[in-house]
């Protein structure tokens, strides 16, 4: 079912309700859920699909996941949250996700944004250097 | 009869001078001895004239125009087969002159196509052998790029082979603190950013 403008600018206007104090704020989301399972707009499920895409990408700005192999300190990673955060200048909260395929080193994924230091991806571009 | 004849122009003679003057010459005598008789004779003469007259104009004339005719035909036939022969001396000698100039032409175009032919087999041959070194030129080039095609792809097979054993060797070789010290590095280059 695609969406008309009306439920774009439904979603969009929910969006804007979910933030509290600048930031993405969890009792906002629910908010904006419980009003939509209570209301019942039109087009439902093409809202909530479009809902759910701008809390997710906005989620995935304030979100740094750090994939590693080998062990990581809690250090490191309050480290890699406050370096991310002064650079997006907004907060960005870093979780750990093991990737032993890197061999060793880290791999950060702010968004589509990707910052790498690891053996595997030296060796790639070693690779194609050759 | 004929002497009585003769008598009788005796007497008549006689009685002219001229009998006189015949006597005295002894014609008459001899006219009387061979019984010639004048006006026979002069009959005779008269005759003879007028046959001789009539041979000449139907006769004669006739076959020595005849004869003139022949004759000039002949004359002319012999001229004209010694024109011919002349003619025919000079058409041959022409023939030859001409024989012998179509020969000189005929040869000096025989070489002229000999040497357009040399010319052109020889432009053939250039030709020729432009083509081939050109195909060879690009025969080689091929095989340069397949060349260069063949050592890039070993190149990147060997140096994914390398990669791979690589990635092999250092999952089963790095220990915990190995990865552990690359980690710091690593959140040290990270936090640089």
């Amino acid at each position: 079912m695609a969406a008309n403008k009306q439920t774009k600018l439904l979603a969009k206007r929910l969006f804007k309700l979910s933030f509290a104090n600048g930031q993405l704020s969890a009792e906002q989301v629910a908010g904006v859920l419980g009003y939509i399972e209570k209301t019942a707009p039109h087009h439902p499920l093409a809202l909530l699909k479009l809902y759910h895409r701008a809390v997710a990408t906005e989620f995935a700005k304030s979100r740094a996941i750090v994939e590693h192999a080998g062990p990581i300190n809690e250090t490191a990673l309050k480290s890699i949250e406050d370096a991310m955060t002064r650079r997006y200048r907004r907060p960005v909260t870093a979780s750990a996700l093991p990737n032993p395929k890197l061999l060793a080193g880290l791999r950060v994924r702010v968004g589509s944004d990707l910052y790498e230091s690891t053996v595997a991806g030296q060796l790639t571009t070693l690779s194609f250097a050759v | 009869m004929l002497a009585e004849a003769t008598t009788q122009a005796a007497d008549a003679a006689a009685a002219s001078g001229t009998t006189k003057i015949l006597n005295d010459l002894g014609i008459t005598k001899i006219l009387t001895d061979f019984g010639i008789s004048w006006p026979f004779f002069l009959a005779q003469v008269l005759n003879f004239c007028v046959v001789a007259l009539i041979l000449w104009r139907f006769a004669f004339k006739p076959i020595l125009a005849t004869l003139d005719l022949r004759q000039q035909k002949i004359a002319d036939g012999l001229k004209y087969a010694a024109e011919m022969e002349a003619k025919l001396a000079a058409t041959a000698q022409e023939s030859a002159q001409l024989i012998k100039s179509a020969q000189l032409e005929a040869q000096k175009v025989v070489d002229e196509a000999r040497k357009m032919a040399k010319d052109f087999a020889d432009k053939q041959q250039g030709e020729a052998n432009a083509r081939a070194a050109d195909i060879l030129a690009k025969a080689q080039q091929a095989i340069e790029l397949e060349h260069k095609k063949m050592l890039n792809e070993a190149r990147g097979e060997i140096a994914r082979l390398v990669v791979k054993t690589t990635e092999q060797v250092l999952a089963k070789k790095l220990s915990d603190a190995d990865r552990a010290v690359f980690n710091d590095a690593a959140t040290k280059e990270l936090t640089v950013l």
